[in-house]
């Protein structure tokens, strides 16, 4: 972390449109190049995770160009990777500002649109694919269903105030709820089973840290940083596996948060004679 | 239709026995067992007991038993 002070936005001193449009990694072909461009990317990096808030103005391009005695032209290279990330946001002749936080990602089992709107975000759908197909084995699998059984499948890009947000697959046994997609795909699947009273009472999310596809990154809009958070979700209510999803979540936007709890003791059997056979409850039945 | 809770009696059974029982680590959704002898271990048979899924690694065989985790747990821990 850094100890100097954070050099003042000079006023002026903001993207022109041309540099915008400069191509990344112009002008760092030499090793001192690199060094020079890592050096005031962790700088502004650090100052951006542990001195700014949401909001703030981070130098300007002359006060780095100064402070680091670099060239503008790598200074803006950093600058303009951080809003590639998603780090920063840029304001038409106003200046570079630290972008909107990750969101906090408590799981629970509530639909994305609920999510949304209680981060005071207004959700969207567009809905890529929904059609009612044969289980393929791993959807099977996860619902408990035969290979081949009608399932609904649903592929939808979630929004949050426009913004593409995560893109999620989803599968629904058939049988449990035969007219799902009748009258259109419902805004909220959730919803939907909840009407059809199956509402989701538990599951189990699973994550992997994974690159974008093309086809992802293309409909995340995802301009820098290809990261993503996959999850894996097995939705149950009282009658069983009602939902299995996949979706991809954009790593820029999202942190997970994770309630911790102390564990319950272990069990372990109680201590018993040599010669005892097992007792009533503990047959084996081979 | 609705699906029983899984029964602690019918799980144990399921992982071999007491006696192919190592420990029982109950989490959230799922109980964490260690067996002796992961042959003796029935998945099928775990399912029939009310399990939602079933992953077996080594010896490490865990159980989803879903939110009724608790009371299978306190169950077991009469059994055993």
């Amino acid at each position: 972390m850094t100890t100097s002070p954070a050099p003042s936005p000079a006023p002026g001193a903001t993207a022109t449109p041309a540099a915008a449009r400069a191509p990344r990694g112009a002008g760092l072909r030499t090793a001192r190049g690199r060094h020079k461009y890592q050096t005031v990317r962790a700088y502004l990096v650090d100052l951006i995770e542990n001195e700014l808030r949401e909001g703030d103005a981070v130098p300007s391009e002359r006060a780095l160009t100064e402070r680091f005695g670099i060239s503008r032209m790598t200074v803006r290279q950093a600058l303009e990777a951080l809003v590639a990330d998603g780090v920063l946001q840029r304001e038409q002749g106003r200046g570079t500002f630290v972008a909107p936080r990750r969101i906090d990602f408590e799981m629970r089992l509530t639909t994305f649109a609920e999510d949304a709107r209680r981060r005071g975000m207004i959700p969207g759908t567009r809905v890529l694919d929904a059609a009612t197909v044969p289980a393929v084995p791993r959807v099977a699998e996860e619902l408990a269903l035969k290979e081949g059984d009608p399932v609904h499948r649903l592929e939808r890009l979630r929004t949050a105030d426009g913004e593409p947000m995560s893109l999620e697959v989803g599968w629904i046994p058939a049988h449990l709820v035969p007219g799902l997609l009748d009258d259109g795909v419902p805004e909220s699947i959730y919803g939907a089973l909840r009407s059809a009273g199956l509402a989701p009472t538990w599951g189990e999310d699973t994550f992997l840290a994974a690159e974008a596809t093309d086809a992802e990154a293309a409909l995340l809009e995802l301009r820098g940083s290809r990261a993503v958070l996959r999850t894996r979700r097995r939705t149950y209510a009282d009658v069983g596996a009602v939902m299995y999803s996949q979706a991809c979540y954009r790593g820029d936007r999202y942190s997970v948060v994770v309630p911790l709890r102390e564990p319950r003791p272990v069990i372990v059997p109680r201590p018993r004679e040599q010669d005892e056979p097992a007792d009533t409850a503990g047959r084996t039945s081979p | 239709m609705t699906v029983a809770q899984p029964r602690a009696d019918a799980i144990l059974d399921a992982l071999g026995g007491v006696a192919n029982v190592d420990e029982i680590d109950p989490c959230t959704t799922r109980l964490r067992s260690i067996v002796k002898d992961p042959s003796l271990v029935d998945p099928a048979l775990l399912r029939a007991a009310g399990a939602f899924g079933v992953m077996i690694s080594g010896r490490v065989v865990q159980v989803v038993v879903g939110p009724h985790a608790d009371t299978v747990a306190t169950d077991l821990a009469d059994l055993m």
